[in-house]
């Protein structure tokens, strides 16, 4: 199984495969977050294309693309503050019900995630009370409540504590192992996405400088000049 | 060579036909000849001018602070008065008078309001946003007619209103005219040079690219918000003193230059100030090209007025698709806990009990009643609270929980009480009820398609200007409302054996049945809040672009709110045609509908308590009243009350009713569980403070202050320097 995405924030091919978790990283305003949008639909690419397992998806709505199994986070919470965490999820898992017929409870599904996800104990709280770190698994729980088959995680680990963290990775894992998830991460923590990713793209202005595996991108020159600034030191000077 | 083919080529073509078949149907008897056409020019253009400066104010406004002032035309129509008073009254020269109004008076209000109200709102919701305005609309409105009472008519005179004006082939232009179209390229090009050449204008442009960014640059943002406020009623105002003169001083005439005004603000896509300029030509030339060449006859005489309100639809069809954008939810700090159905039983029973007990007189009321029996005054008034009570039911799904802020069902209910008189009403058929809630639905939806693929703000307008439209064209056609029929139009209901009328003696089973009828959509609805429709709404309203991306249909989920809340105005409605018994053409005008919306808001338009609550406080009003032997002051203070209002959502935006039910829910006995979630949300606020753990450390025990930011830097050995970039500090610490 093969997502294929070619994206047009200027020239950046990405794949995801299912079963592992890629990741995708690069400086600020690099163009990640563009690059979710164009995936799931939010912007549309002025060219390239979207294809989902080899079908092209470009100009499908949002909506289209969560039927047909996209699901994601967002860098900035996009959690349902005015409902519980539960409501948050249980919408997700019954909006899952108007194309997926296999005959699930909704309820059940919903409960299956809050102790998947580990936030059955704040179930029953607004989800605008909840601190970040927890809203964020609130979210993630409600895109795994769609039941995607392709999950875009945008700063999965920001405003989590280091164990949160860590459980976080655990679960990613899980869900690649057990389910066979594609995922697709964007993330500023390192280490955490050196430890999960098995693949990684770094964008820099719209370009992808470099590609391997966490070890490869890691010896990079052209990665480490990204990061560093090559001429953030002409400009002091 | 590929044609290119725009996809809104189909509905232009459509739009430009169905405007010929209409000019062409109503063609009056003027011929095209260089004098009429120089005469609807002049008209026109004059015309186009003073909408073109009330709608920059409004875009310059909505564009740096991001909230648009409903209140703009009703605050030009309070200055247009000032001018009245210290011209015609005071006998100042007008030049004197005009400084004093424009420079003096606006901006004092503009920066009043800045102060007290919008900065508080900046990043409020667009329901708190719309309403405030409104409710400021309302209150300028209200003061107008309090200080210079409409029992008097008054008149602006034109400019140089003796002589003769100037003769453009067989056409005299006044002196007035001339100078409107002078000024408003005055304005055209004072607001250019202001925004592009002065360092004030280019703080304010840079604000609307990116606040924070703007902060970080030095610009001070309070600066910036009170000037674009004062810009705001200083246009205004000139508006208001330009057109009075054409229009009358008459407030409703002033306050409606309002929908003129978001019609030119919605064809510049409310930010482009040249096509502001473009916009209200547009509209002021259609109006004029109207009154010169067309003539709608006697069924549709009212027509004309109509024309922004259509120029808007017709924009709104032709603005591009809005994208759906992230990063804005607010998240508020607000627990609740659903109510459980036996609770939601439970309070419609206190609510038919307690209304009921008031029916029957078991409740005294005050001077001049015996227990027993209520008179048959108030009996009438109860059931028409009932019925605005029932209306603002009818809004809570819609603005409460799908967050989509519509003025129209007022209107709605209007065509429903019209629709009723033709359909059942006239023979006191049950069925007819079903039939005009069957035609409503669909109604309300369609008054929101334009708008559905548009931000929310855009609904808003499209609904102000249905309200609008119903009121000047709709109902005031003779095959809707007759305006010779006589007598009571509707048959009584008849409720298993029970009559239900306007007449006396029916009137207490007309409030009994509609507070049982209340009280069921009220248990209805609460129950509907724990359906996965609701959660839908809610989800759609709380993130737009999450709700899309877990596989919702925005426009489909939008629509069902619509049906649903377009059918209850339409119950409502046949009520109100009920309880009028005959029906006037004057019946349902535009701003009757406002004060509903917004008393519901003040209470909290998240929950269905609130419309009780709401018209409790519309009985609040004739009840003091009638206390206190009809003061005349308390006329006054419930003309201001919208004012009120608007200043305590600003302060309280979740409504009344989360407030006192935060603080209530803990007193019942078998809420142990709000005592609890209470006192841990309070704990949780602490632990969550950002650099709480800092502050402590420091020996600092209060949040940040300016000040306490200077002992912090000094704490930590930071130069002085800092005072130099106030904004920086304040943006990101103290919120």
């Amino acid at each position: 199984m093969r997502f294929g995405v070619l994206q047009a924030v200027s020239q950046a091919s990405i794949e995801v495969h299912a079963g592992r978790v890629t990741g995708l990283i690069g400086p600020n305003g690099a163009g990640k977050t563009t690059c979710f949008n164009v995936i799931t639909g939010l912007q549309e690419p002025t060219s390239g294309k979207v294809l989902l397992e080899g079908v092209d998806i470009t100009g499908k709505s949002p909506s289209k693309r969560a039927r047909l199994g996209i699901a994601r986070t967002f860098q900035k919470l996009e959690v349902f503050g005015s409902l519980s965490a539960r409501e948050n999820i249980m919408v997700a898992a019954e909006q899952r019900k108007s194309w997926d017929k296999s005959g699930f409870d909704p309820r059940k599904v919903t409960d299956e995630i809050l102790e998947k996800v580990g936030i059955a104990d704040v179930s029953e709280f607004m989800v605008g009370t909840l601190p970040t770190g927890t809203a964020r698994l609130v979210e993630l729980a409600r895109a795994l409540a769609t039941n995607p088959r392709l999950l875009l995680l945008d700063e999965a680990s920001s405003g989590l504590t280091e164990e949160e963290t860590e459980e976080m990775a655990a679960l990613l894992r899980r869900l690649v192992a057990d389910d066979g998830l594609g995922i697709l991460l964007v993330e500023h923590d390192m280490s955490f996405v050196m430890g999960i990713c098995e693949y990684i793209y770094v964008l820099d202005f719209g370009r992808v400088i470099a590609t391997g595996t966490p070890a490869e991108v890691q010896a990079n020159p052209t990665v480490q000049a990204a990061y560093l600034g090559t001429d953030a030191t002409e400009e002091a000077s | 060579m590929r044609l290119k083919f725009s996809p809104r080529l189909i509905p232009a073509v459509v739009v430009a036909l169905i405007v010929a078949f209409v000019v062409h149907s109503n063609w009056g008897s003027a011929s095209v000849t260089g004098q009429t056409i120089a005469t609807f020019l002049v008209v026109g253009i004059a015309l186009g001018g003073v909408y073109a400066i009330s709608a920059a104010g409004l875009v310059v406004t909505y564009a740096t602070t991001g909230i648009f002032n409903f209140a703009q035309a009703a605050i030009g129509c309070f200055l247009a008065f000032c001018y009245w008073q210290l011209t015609v009254q005071w006998g100042l020269p007008t030049l004197v008078a005009i400084a004093i109004t424009l420079l003096v008076i606006a901006p004092a209000i503009g920066i009043a309001l800045d102060r007290v109200i919008m900065r508080r709102l900046r990043d409020a919701a667009l329901v708190v946003q719309l309403m405030v305005t409104v409710g400021l609309m309302l209150t300028f409105m209200g003061i107008t007619l309090t200080i210079w009472s409409p029992k008097s008519p008054r008149s602006v005179p034109h400019f140089f209103e003796d002589t003769k004006g100037v003769q453009i082939g067989d056409v005299i232009a006044t002196w007035h005219r001339i100078i409107t179209v002078a000024i408003a390229l005055l304005v055209a090009v004072a607001l250019r040079f202001l925004l592009y050449r002065t360092r004030l204008g280019i703080s304010m442009r840079a604000v609307v690219d990116s606040r924070s960014l703007a902060g970080l640059t030095g610009a001070k943002s309070s600066v910036i918000s009170g000037a674009s406020w004062s810009l705001g009623c200083m246009t205004a105002g000139l508006a208001g003193i330009l057109i009075a003169p054409e229009t009358g001083l008459v407030v409703e005439n002033l306050a409606l230059v309002i929908v003129v005004a978001a019609a030119a603000a919605a064809i510049a896509q409310l930010k482009s100030l040249p096509m502001v300029f473009v916009g209200g030509l547009i509209i002021g030339l259609s109006e004029g090209f109207s009154s010169v060449y067309l003539n709608f006859g006697t069924d549709w005489n009212y027509a004309p007025q109509a024309i922004p309100c259509v120029i808007l639809f017709i924009a709104l069809l032709f603005l591009p698709q809005a994208r759906l954008e992230t990063g804005k939810v607010r998240l508020t700090k607000r627990t609740e806990r659903l109510t459980k159905p036996w609770e939601a039983a439970l309070g419609g029973g206190v609510m038919i009990v307690l209304v009921g007990a008031w029916a029957n007189g078991w409740i005294p009321w005050f001077s001049g009643t015996t227990f027993g029996e209520r008179s048959a005054v108030w009996l009438g008034r109860g059931v028409g609270f009932l019925i605005f009570g029932l209306i603002m039911l009818s809004l809570v799904p819609l603005i409460g929980w799908a967050g989509q802020v519509s003025f129209a069902n007022f209107a709605i209910a209007g065509i429903g009480a019209v629709l009723f008189s033709h359909f059942g009403g006239q023979n006191g058929s049950p069925v007819g009820i079903l039939i005009v809630m069957l035609v409503c639905a669909p109604l309300g939806l369609l008054i929101a398609l334009p708008a559905l693929r548009l931000k929310g703000l855009y609904l808003a307008l499209a609904t102000l200007a249905f309200a609008e439209f119903t009121d000047k064209v709709i109902v005031r056609h003779p095959n809707m409302i007759d305006p010779s029929a006589t007598g009571v139009l509707f048959k009584p209901l008849d409720i298993f054996g029970v009559h239900i009328s306007s007449d006396a003696a029916d009137r207490k089973a007309f409030v009994i049945f509609l507070i049982v009828t209340f009280a069921i959509l009220f248990f209805m609805l609460e129950l509907m809040r724990r359906s996965r429709w609701a959660r839908r709404w809610i989800a759609m309203s709380d993130s737009p672009a999450a709700s899309a991306t877990i596989g919702i249909n925005l426009t489909t989920t939008k629509m069902a709110v619509f049906m649903l809340s377009g059918a209850m105005a339409g119950f409502a409605g046949c009520m109100l045609g009920l309880s009028q018994g005959a029906l006037r053409v004057d019946s349902f005008p535009m701003f009757v509908g406002l004060p509903l919306v917004l008393l519901l808001a003040v209470q909290g338009v998240r929950y269905p308590v609130a419309a009780f609550m709401g018209l409790l406080g519309l009985a609040s009003f004739p009840a003091l009243s009638e206390v206190m032997g009809n003061p005349s002051w308390l006329t006054q203070v419930s003309l201001i009350g919208p004012g009120i209002a608007a200043v305590a959502m600003a302060y309280r935006p979740e409504g009344a009713v989360f407030y006192s039910g935060r603080d209530l829910a803990g007193l019942l006995p078998w809420r142990a569980d709000a005592r609890e979630e209470k006192a841990l949300l309070d704990q949780r606020t602490r632990d969550q403070d950002i650099g709480r753990d800092e502050i402590n450390d420091l020996g600092i025990s209060r949040a940040f202050t300016r000040e306490k930011v200077a002992q912090l830097d000094r704490v930590l050995s930071i130069s002085d320097a800092v005072d130099e970039h106030p904004m920086v500090v304040s943006t990101g610490v103290t919120k």
